[in-house]
């Protein structure tokens, strides 16, 4: 079951009052999660899974242990501080030290409906038979994942912080084939609330691509202009923020870094329509009221006006930098300013293009321009003046991030909307606009539907 | 020269101490293992589900354990131990399964989660339309261990961080190196499991996994290169830290990463490639272990890995790659990662072949897949990462076999006019059919009219999978023979992890497709 805030400050208390260390922080983390998959038009799997995981650091002369353990019990916990404390004390001077945070104020929230982490197996089975059932109808073959979640986590230190957060998500997403197998669909959305979950319109989105998707054409690899549907944008940023970190921009390895031995903090990198922040109030994603680095999170711009304005410090880099530590992001919104321009415009404006529904596999090629490689998925329609004309087989792509967002090659910007990474399942969520990219480098053809 | 032992802990800052863990905190541990009776708590899930009425249900009961050490240059970043423990129950109810777990190890909790496994077999019950069944598994009652010599969780923690700061001071020491990251990462599985079968296995694994990358900057140009480590993870105790020349590579790695920063970026078009085994594992475990896993090919993973291009009509018929090509899939191979006693539905491990002579001959199975296509029994690929996860169909250790004769890397680049040499492993990516593959590497060599080269930089190949082992024309003999892996196979929804080995000679692969995958210039 998930804790409350006082039985998880009962345990965060319990486990500091074990500490004989200088220096602790603990963290307490309870999760319950249920799912089922199906696939082949039938259910496959399907299960819940609870746990609770007690996490300790210890600094004894500035030495650093950590453990962590999942047993609650008296026993066990002090064993959990007993082992922090012994591997801190064999361990080497902890040269990053710095001292726990005192006290804080913390903004909470509204990340979490219990609705969503209560769902009962009944209503789930009978929403996915009704996927089953639409897909049937429309004579393809469904695959999806239904997942529901509900997590706490407490923090404290023994210089007396404490904090507390619980967060809720179901995801749903399908993937629909043609018999046949010539033509598939994906469709995947999230939310804190299950009421705001459209099983209906994931299915029928799938659907509908798979249906759109047949007998795609061959055409060649080589530069296109693109219309990224919002997933292909989420697939495609799903690991861009880990780039923001500012101690590899200084040390000289990251696209962030410049010649010279400096970065390109405060140059207009981006398109000048882009903004990329993060805010935890956000209404439609909330995002935790604790950044990484342990202090309050803020609204935390790190792009505006398409200029480079933040990268993300810890606290050990800001003090050595002698900077703020970061207050975020705890969530990803990239908006652009200006009117938005939606999917039906920027196809009605395109000479000659693609539409792309989802990538797969992204894999960094060079870190340099955060350039990766992978594949387009589950649809791929060529425009020709300002119409979609057919689809065409999938394509891999080799493309830089810092290119494709670049001055002069983002066109069209649309709406926000929430969005997640496919490979990460629907477990994280970002807000994401579709984009309208004017080059974009495919270097190969792939057969895979 | 190497630094002396006591130097270096001076100047590293280590500080001698107790440098275990004390005897009363393992005697706790095994105190607290020991206080579990996993027979009695596993028969009591077991007797709950019978009387709800499954066809069959299992029980895991298992504890995790592992340690880790993050290290920088000269500081240590992290030390860590954690522990999970748990039990899991799966039911098999009117065709359908359900599954339910509990961090808490109680006759109580053992007993609720098998009815709620139950429950929810029953509730999903009512719109299944395709019910599932099992191949028959023979009754085991037996114990299993991993083989290894030491067992980390048993070892001074000083010796380990020593270890890796002196792969640090050896690859800092090259000129021109700027950072070095290093890792050290122990895993223990104590694994029970028991079924309505009647069977009870108890196993215990230990996976030793070091690790470093080694970076050197050219901060006038904004450039850096990057060199990681060759040496693969493995099933095996401390040993291997004893055993594989890890200080060697690392100053290896540091010279690698600094003539990278001048060496000639490839041409991209055809080359021939003689891949070492530290790269050619990862394309053998994303082009033949992922396309020929059953639950794939009928589907089951469309939604998130895909399905495969090899479909169940191929069985027997479709030429996978050249003849020189024959794929063995071994769950008892030595050191290999998903080197297992039993799976987790109680299948003694097998080795079998995938592809002969380069024809595609057969599948990895669980118990439920292999009723689907009509085999009386399971090849044993069944696995859950967790006493909280679900198991299902993972990849067993899958190798190519080396060619019979005496045939070294010299010999396949002595018939090479315009090659490239890769070793390790770089970016990789593979479509959802997996057919069009792209791998990188951490070093390159070109080849010219039979012989090794200068370094190359920015290589990547890509191809599709049948063309590219039908481009096989060359194996090394059973000496150049290695193995590697990775401990985090993603699959699944939900996701879990699978660790998992692949075995090769080097192999040589006529014109294949060569990208240059550095930022355009201008």
């Amino acid at each position: 079951m998930l804790l409350s805030e006082p039985e998880s400050k009962a345990l965060c208390d319990k486990l500091l009052s074990f500490v004989k260390a200088d220096d602790a922080e603990v963290s307490v983390r309870s999760e319950v999660s249920s799912h089922l998959r199906f696939a082949a038009n039938a259910f496959r799997t399907s299960g819940r899974r609870e746990d609770t995981i007690a996490s300790v650091t210890v600094w004894i002369d500035n030495k650093k242990g950590s453990a962590s353990g999942n047993e609650m019990d008296d026993a066990a916990l002090q064993g959990v501080v007993e082992q922090a404390e012994q591997l801190a004390r064999v361990s080497p001077v902890d040269r990053e030290c710095v001292p726990s945070l005192g006290p804080e104020q913390y903004s909470p929230t509204l990340a979490y409906v219990q609705a969503t982490a209560n769902i009962s197996p009944a209503p789930r089975a009978k929403a996915i038979g009704d996927v089953i059932a639409a897909c049937e109808k429309e004579k393809v073959v469904g695959a999806g994942f239904h997942e529901a979640e509900g997590s706490t986590i407490a923090g404290a230190t023994r210089h007396g912080n404490f904090h507390y957060h619980r967060a809720s998500r179901v995801s749903l997403s399908v993937t629909a084939r043609t018999r046949e197998g010539e033509g598939s669909g994906y469709f995947l959305r999230n939310h804190f609330d299950i009421a705001r979950l459209e099983t209906t319109r994931v299915a029928q989105e799938a659907i509908q691509k798979a249906l759109r998707s047949r007998d795609p054409h061959r055409l060649d690899a080589g530069v296109y202009t693109v219309i990224l549907e919002p997933q292909a944008v989420a697939d495609l940023l799903g690991f861009f923020a880990f780039s923001f970190d500012a101690r590899q921009a200084d040390e000289g390895r990251s696209p962030f870094s410049a010649p010279g031995g400096k970065t390109k903090l405060g140059e207009k990198i981006f398109d000048e329509r882009l903004n990329f922040y993060s805010d935890p109030w956000h209404p439609e994603l909330p995002g935790s009221p604790v950044a990484g680095t342990g202090i309050p999170a803020q609204k935390f711009y790190l792009v505006r006006n398409g200029v480079l304005e933040n990268l993300i410090y810890t606290r050990f880099w800001a003090k050595q930098k002698q900077k703020e530590p970061s207050p975020g992001p705890v969530n990803g919104i990239l908006e652009g300013t200006g009117r938005p321009a939606s999917l039906a415009e920027m196809i009605q404006e395109t000479p000659r293009g693609l539409l792309v529904s989802r990538f797969w596999y992204i894999r960094p090629v060079d870190r340099r321009t955060a350039a990766s490689t992978g594949l387009t998925r589950d649809g791929v329609w060529y425009i020709e003046n300002g119409k979609i004309q057919y689809p065409v087989r999938n394509f891999r792509f080799n493309q830089s991030l810092l290119e494709m967002l670049a001055p002069g090659n983002v066109d069209l910007i649309g709406s926000a909307e929430r969005v997640s990474s496919a490979e990460a399942q629907g477990a994280y969520a970002a807000l994401l606009p579709p984009l309208k990219v004017k080059e974009f480098h495919f270097t190969s053809q792939s057969e895979a539907v | 020269m190497q630094p002396s032992r006591r130097r270096f802990l001076k100047t590293s800052g280590l500080v001698l101490g107790a440098a275990t863990l004390p005897p009363w905190m393992l005697e706790r541990e095994a105190a607290a293992a020991a206080a579990v009776d996993k027979v009695k708590l596993a028969e009591i899930a077991l007797a709950t589900a019978r009387q709800l009425g499954v066809t069959y249900a299992d029980v895991r009961i298992n504890r995790y354990r592992n340690e880790s050490i993050f290290t920088r240059e000269r500081q240590v970043q992290q030390v860590a131990r954690g522990q999970s423990f748990g039990l899991g129950v799966r039911t098999l109810v009117n065709g359908t399964w359900g599954f339910a777990s509990s961090q808490n190890v109680t006759d109580d909790e053992a007993q609720r989660a098998a009815r709620q496994a139950v429950e929810i077999a029953k509730a999903n019950s009512v719109y299944e339309r395709q019910p599932i069944s099992l191949v028959p598994a023979a009754k085991v009652v037996t114990t299993w261990k991993s083989a290894f010599a030491k067992d980390p969780f048993d070892l001074p923690l000083d010796d380990k961080i020593e270890f890796l700061l002196k792969i640090n001071e050896t690859a800092m020491k090259v000129k021109g190196v700027n950072f070095v990251n290093s890792r050290l990462s122990f895993v223990n599985e104590q694994k029970f499991y028991a079924s309505t079968d009647g069977s009870s296995i108890e196993q215990y694994i230990i996976r030793t996994a070091p690790s470093f990358s080694v970076t050197a900057v050219d901060f006038a140009k904004g450039d850096f290169q990057m060199r990681g480590s060759l040496g693969a993870p493995k099933v095996i105790g401390y040993e291997y830290l004893e055993t594989y020349p890890w200080q060697t590579e690392a100053e290896q790695a540091g010279h690698e990463a600094v003539e990278k920063l001048q060496a000639k970026p490839v041409e991209p078009g055809k080359y021939d490639l003689v891949l070492h085994p530290t790269n050619l594992w990862l394309t053998i475990h994303e082009s033949v272990g992922h396309s020929t896993e059953l639950d794939r090919a009928l589907g089951w993973e469309a939604d998130y890995a895909g399905t495969s291009f090899l479909t169940p009509d191929k069985l027997g018929k479709f030429q996978f790659g050249s003849r020189l090509v024959n794929f063995l899939a071994d769950r008892t191979q030595p050191q290999g990662l998903a080197t297992v006693g039993y799976d987790d539905e109680g299948v003694p491990a097998q080795r079998w072949y995938l592809i002969k002579e380069g024809v595609f001959i057969d599948w990895q199975t669980t118990r439920e897949l292999a009723t689907l296509i009509g085999r009386p029994s399971s090849y044993g690929c069944c696995h859950a990462d967790s006493w909280g996860s679900v198991p299902f169909a993972r990849m067993p250790n899958i190798s190519l076999e080396p060619s019979r004769d005496k045939i070294a890397l010299d010999d396949l680049i002595a018939d090479v006019k315009q090659g490239i040499l890769i070793y390790g492993t770089g970016s990789y990516s593979i479509d959802q059919q997996r057919y069009n593959f792209q791998f990188g590497g951490e070093s390159f060599w070109e080849i010219k009219d039979g012989k090794k080269g200068a370094m190359l930089r920015d290589v990547a190949y890509q191809s599709r999978t049948p063309d590219f082992w039908g481009a096989c024309d060359g194996l090394g003999g059973e000496a150049s023979y290695e193995l590697g892996g990775a401990l985090n196979d993603g699959k699944g929804q939900p996701g879990q992890s699978n660790a998992v080995s692949h075995g090769c000679p080097v192999a040589r692969f006529r014109q294949i497709n060569v990208l240059n995958t550095a930022p355009r210039r201008g």
